[in-house]
């Protein structure tokens, strides 16, 4: 009942179409200055001309016609327009918490600098400084300097709150009476331009879980992205957690009833440290460390009833009492996309590679090399067909908080809650496949198509746009140990399985909102 | 049971705000993406049909006053010749224009771009900058042999105020990307599909966008 539900509501979808037509009455062409040539046959203009087709507007618009993308024309950036001009002075007014300097630094030109009047440098100055995130809005101006050809460049800035709500998290499931945290953000302490945040989150665990007890998990980070004008920056956190992980002890795996399952408690505590390198502007290398402190208390002799009636072992993925991960990983990210919530074009890459060694004094030893890609592609002016994969490999004992967890791939799945598992729900099958997934695997990976309906774009300074998607993925994660050891076909053993999700993105002036069937799925106590 | 049904009954809720936020969102989004009926001239020159017209009303008092702020300012011109009724046009025309203040010679500068070349033009007073700026004035716009006689047209315009290169917003916009964690991700957060930023500062593609609609024309035959 349960997966037929889930299944049920996947399928909603919804799209509106419109139509535009004109109205006003034809006229003819005005009297020539010259006589008019005699009319050759209709021969239309080649394609690189015409803009995309599109469905309903009567007036054909092309926002992204290719000849005015600066990288596909460079002759949009060529300077030489207009007379040559000195910069003498930099003039920043307007500021109130923010440090002149930050504001000097993200800027193109120096004082010194020689340029052309029309070069596109002075136009883009305003860019790099909105991309500080600190204003809500920057207008520059030339003035004349002391000497012919000097001028000043005035940059008058309007500061913005920048304290920010990252996440919320909340919701209940059959083994959470219900969750609810927050994750805030001060982008610019002080005007010094550090990021300082944090996260709280409390669960109230059903008291009828063995061995469960109320969680809850803090976390605090620090951070500067361009340290002193530089390409580096350092990023910091402390995160603790008391928490109670739920594993199953027995049923088919079909549903989250509560006493198919027991809990172990543990507390987490974690530090981690990174510096960012931008090779450009859109591409970023990270090199981090982290050590992570284990103390759990785990049954002696961790087992399962299988719905035959025999037992099974289970491997709980982490050492009782106390241990420790440390690790060391690179990571790289690379993102082209026109716009990170409502994409239409334009690309990302990710790849993280850790490694956790007892060399540099773990307990555990692994390696995992994760990657991310997605693409979109604009087919009409408001469709848009996005492709998402992302998938990893853990070699070695990596600790359970670090194994590829089932929400990581299956949208359709609740997700962990600042690394608290708060609920139980199985993944739906919907494939002949292996009807239990696993919870936690050391392989897996997942392949999704989106198609994008943009809906409206608006010149409201509140909500910019909304997105209506649906979207159909496969994924697949395995124990890898398990998987060489099974008992049944290849076929019948692979925890392969496909999602679906279907909704509407909105993107406002506050923040961005997801209203989808998935993410409902993972609120509800099923 | 009963809890099934209120899961149900949450889910279709959802789908009805879901279903009820696009359609309104979608009926405000037609008045402002609306082009503008506009009467346009439209003069057969040579071999080509021309047109002449102006997108004037792309600036306000604000970005009038900003062209003599010593900074480049930008306008792009799109146009499209299409038959009335359909969507894909028969013709396609870009024209640009930057205009720069000279600060210490007190002209403008105005660089015009179209389809027969490229000029530069100084001119003492700002609406005269404006004029040149905003002004299509006989600009080709199809060759004649695509425009077969009684077939009506019509002419799509979408001037675009200092539009922004992709690559810049992108660039811009990156912040808003980079997640809560910053490069210490893990888990989750690494293969994290969605972002929920709050407190978001969206930078439009352009300062101003004019989009305007020509009445349609047609070509009468040619008296014998």
């Amino acid at each position: 009942m349960t997966a037929n539900l889930r299944l049920w509501v996947t399928l909603v979808s919804a799209s509106l179409l419109h139509a535009a037509t004109a109205t006003a009455q034809p006229a003819p062409l005005e009297p020539a200055a010259e006589p008019a040539v005699p009319a050759a046959p209709v021969d239309p203009v080649p394609d690189t001309q015409t803009p995309p087709p599109v469905a309903e507007p009567a007036v054909p618009v092309a926002p992204s016609d290719p000849t005015l993308d600066s990288a596909a024309d460079p002759s949009l950036d060529r300077g030489g327009f207009g007379p040559r001009i000195m910069v003498e002075a930099v003039e920043v007014v307007g500021n109130v918490s923010t440090d002149v300097e930050i504001i000097r630094r993200a800027l193109p030109i120096s004082p010194g600098d020689t340029l052309a009047a029309g070069d596109p440098k002075l136009r883009n100055a305003r860019f790099k400084v909105l991309a500080l995130g600190y204003f809500r809005d920057v207008q520059l101006s030339l003035r004349r300097g002391s000497d012919r050809g000097n001028v000043i460049l005035r940059v008058e800035v309007r500061e913005r709150g920048t304290i920010s709500l990252n996440r919320l998290w909340f919701g209940a499931s059959s083994i959470t009476r219900g969750w609810f945290g927050a994750d805030i953000s001060e982008r610019n302490l002080f005007g010094t331009g550090i990021t300082v945040g944090g996260g709280v989150l409390f669960a109230d665990t059903e008291a009828a879980l063995l061995g469960g007890r109320n969680q809850w998990a803090t976390e605090l980070r620090i951070g500067a992205s361009n340290l002193r004008g530089s390409h580096w920056g350092v990023l910091t956190s402390i995160a603790q957690a008391q928490g109670a992980e739920a594993y199953r002890i027995a049923g088919d795996g079909s549903d989250s009833t509560l006493s198919e399952f027991q809990a172990f408690p543990y507390r987490r505590t974690e530090v981690r440290a990174a510096a960012t390198y931008d090779l450009s502007s859109l591409t970023r290398l990270t090199l981090g460390g982290a050590g992570e402190f284990f103390d759990a208390t785990l049954p002696v002799t961790p087992t399962r009833t299988l719905p035959d009636g025999r037992l099974a072992a289970i491997d709980l993925q982490l050492d009782n009492g106390w241990s420790r991960n440390v690790t060391l990983s690179v990571g790289f990210d690379r993102d082209t996309r026109t716009d990170a919530i409502l994409p239409h074009a334009g690309s990302r890459i990710g790849a993280l590679a850790t490694l956790g060694s007892s060399l540099v004094g773990g307990d555990y030893n692994f390696a995992s090399i994760l990657g991310r890609y997605e693409h979109w592609w604009s087919v009409s002016r408001r469709a848009t067909i996005g492709l998402r994969a992302n998938g990893g490999v853990i070699v070695g004992r990596a600790p359970r908080f670090d194994q590829i967890h089932v929400a990581d791939l299956n949208r359709m799945t609740p997700p962990r809650a600042m690394g608290l598992s708060v609920s139980a729900l199985p993944a739906v099958s919907l494939l002949p496949t292996r009807l239990e997934k696993p919870v936690y695997g050391d392989i897996g990976g997942s392949v999704a198509v989106e198609y994008a309906w943009s809906v409206f774009r608006s010149g409201s300074k509140r909500v910019y746009g909304g997105d209506l998607f649906i979207g159909a993925g496969l994924w697949g994660l395995a124990d890898a140990e398990a998987l060489r050891t099974r008992d049944s076909s290849f076929w019948r053993a692979m925890p392969v399985d496909i999602f679906l999700d279907a909704g509407m993105r909105i993107d406002t002036d506050i923040g961005a909102f997801e209203f989808t069937i998935a993410n409902l799925l993972g609120r509800l106590p099923l | 049971m009963n809890a099934r049904l209120g899961r149900l009954a949450a889910v279709a809720l959802v789908g009805c705000i879901m279903v009820a936020t696009t359609y309104s969102a979608a009926w405000a989004d037609d008045d402002e993406d609306a082009p503008i009926a506009t009467k346009m001239r439209f003069v057969e020159r040579g071999t080509d049909l021309t047109a002449s017209a102006n997108v004037t009303s792309l600036f306000d008092g604000a970005t009038y006053n900003n062209l003599e702020n010593g900074f480049p300012s930008t306008v792009v011109i799109r146009l499209w010749v299409y038959p009335r009724g359909q969507t894909d046009a028969v013709s396609f025309a870009l024209l640009r224009r930057r205009l720069v203040y000279d600060l210490w010679d007190e002209v403008y500068v105005v660089r015009l771009e179209e389809p027969g070349g490229a000029r530069e033009v100084r001119v003492k007073y700002k609406a005269e900058a404006l004029k040149l700026l905003t002004t299509i004035d006989g600009i080709a716009i199809a060759p004649l042999k695509t425009i077969p006689y009684e077939a009506q047209y019509q002419l799509a315009v979408v001037a675009e105020l200092n539009p922004v290169s992709k690559e810049t917003l992108a660039e811009a916009r990156r912040w808003l990307s980079q997640g809560t964690g910053g490069g210490m991700e893990r888990g989750g957060s690494f293969f994290g599909s969605f972002v929920s930023v709050f407190v978001n500062l969206k930078i439009p593609e352009a300062d101003r966008v004019l989009r305007l609609r020509s009445q349609p024309f047609f070509r009468p035959k040619p008296k014998k």
